[in-house]
């Protein structure tokens, strides 16, 4: 089997070395077996692994073992090859705890849906040999918004008004992007800060990773919905801020004891969402919209609509305060 | 509206059961109610399974919880005096993306001038990412008594 990668690796890439040649696969369902120097043959080309996927969360790497590095041994691309695995698992949000399930199916139909629509990752899906539905999604050269947003090196008033309406203006096309699923029936399942990423050679703003999905019985999008307000409320800040950062920062004891439960996220309990108090100058409009998802809410967007028609006021008032 | 046309949304819950209950003891058999019992239920998605054999068990396993609940509450309605002429059933799966609406839209067109939900009380947190049925169907509801039973 080696000799057939090696010979494949010859014959499409000759300049490759690679330190170990492994099996072809045509079925991906033991994904756990496939791994470096492996080819996985599906839809008529060659896919060379090159390593598994994997998350950083909270410092430590999140091995994806499902998703598979590669490139295309007969045009040299790049590829990302996700496998089947179905599994379900309880996700903390706060204090709450929501059963989720990983669909890919559901991301294949996506890839569908959004094909040529630049606001979101693109890619196609394939059966493998054994029927599974294997998504070969397109690698996007940029870096995860919320990196960027959070290595900007000047002081949070010059980031506000200089960048942080621009950085607006392309989020409401991004959150237009979830209002586009919902109509179509579909969610994201996973909005997080790690997946809006701007790709480098256009500055687009991209949605990622969308075989997530919950079962809500009331309110399918409610969960997206949360997500952009978290997206929003990290963006307008940049950064997420707890009470021991304002001591940090040095905000006065008299300002820091002025906090209620009220200015902190609902879901989040230790995030401040009323981020007015911290920076004085953040209009009283935005800061509205980032109320509404703090505990001190009483209504709450039941639409990406309706979360849009008070947010994009704000746009407009952030560069008419610009000129 | 008639308001002694009785619309009693259901799930399978001990909250909707309560609430089922509530109503046959003010009935009872008084004349001139009429009690329907509507229960929506929205299949779930079937992204949710891995393959089609576990998702037919899971819907057929819903719809014989559901078929159980509506024969319990019609029987507690009529140890509570409710004539059986009185009391019907129906199961309904949900279409859109509220349950709610579709409570809704069923009470303004059969005119029932009463429509009673359990609650179980969700936090601020649950009603933004779950959704409440009975909050919304408060807040929506036209033309009508909306009886809450905690």
């Amino acid at each position: 089997m080696a000799a057939e990668v090696r010979e494949l690796v010859k014959r499409y890439r000759p300049s490759l070395s690679l330190a170990s040649y492994g099996k072809i696969y045509v079925d991906t369902t033991s994904f756990m077996e496939i791994g470096y120097g492996d080819v996985i043959a599906i839809g008529g080309l060659h896919y060379l692994v090159l390593r598994d996927e994997a998350e950083r969360s909270y410092g430590i790497e999140d091995p994806k073992y499902w998703v598979k590095r590669c490139i295309v041994l007969e045009t040299g691309d790049r590829a990302i090859l996700k496998l089947v695995f179905h599994e379900s698992f309880d996700l903390k949000l706060g204090n709450l705890t929501v059963r989720c399930y990983r669909s890919p199916e559901k991301e294949a139909r996506i890839l569908d849906l959004v094909r040529g629509d630049m606001r979101f990752m693109q890619g196609r899906s394939e059966r493998d040999a054994a029927g599974n539905v294997v998504r070969i999604i397109e690698v996007i050269s940029g870096k995860r918004l919320d990196q960027a947003v959070y290595e900007m090196e000047e002081d949070h008033e010059a980031y506000f008004f200089k960048d942080f309406p621009n950085i607006l203006e392309k989020f409401i096309g991004s959150c237009e992007a979830i209002g586009f699923l919902h109509r179509n029936g579909e969610l994201h399942g996973d909005i997080r800060r790690d997946h809006l990423w701007i790709e480098h050679r256009t500055g687009r703003y991209r949605w990622i990773d969308f075989d997530y999905t919950y079962d809500f019985a009331e309110s399918p999008f409610g969960l997206d919905i949360f997500g952009l307000g978290s997206l929003l409320l990290f963006l307008a800040g940049k950064g997420i801020y707890r009470l021991q950062e304002l001591e940090e920062m040095g905000l006065d004891e008299r300002s820091i004891t002025s906090f209620s439960s009220n200015d902190f996220s609902l879901l989040y309990v230790n995030r401040i969402a009323n981020l007015k108090k911290i920076f004085p100058y953040i209009p009283e409009e935005l800061n509205n919209v980032l109320l509404h998802f703090s505990q001190g809410a009483e209504v709450f967007y039941e639409s990406v609509d309706e979360f849009l028609a008070d947010l994009r006021p704000c746009l407009n008032h952030l560069k008419e305060a610009q000129k | 509206m008639n308001f002694k046309k009785i619309l009693v949304a259901v799930d399978t819950s001990e909250n909707s059961y309560r609430a089922v209950e509530y109503v046959g003891e003010i009935v009872g058999s008084s004349p001139g109610f009429h009690i329907t019992l509507f229960m929506v239920v929205r299949p779930p998605s079937r992204d949710l399974f891995p393959d089609d054999a576990s998702y037919q068990e899971r819907i057929k396993t819903l719809k014989g919880e559901a078929k159980a609940f509506l024969e319990r509450a019609e029987q507690k309605l009529r140890e509570k005096g409710v004539a059986d002429e009185n009391i019907n059933s129906l199961y309904q799966d949900a279409t859109g993306t509220s349950i709610a609406q579709n409570i809704l839209d069923f009470q303004q067109r059969g005119l029932f001038g009463t429509v009673v939900v359990g609650r179980r009380g969700v936090s601020k947190a649950e009603e933004f990412l779950f959704g409440s049925v009975s909050n919304k169907i408060v807040h929506y509801a036209k033309n009508c008594t909306v009886w809450v039973v905690e």
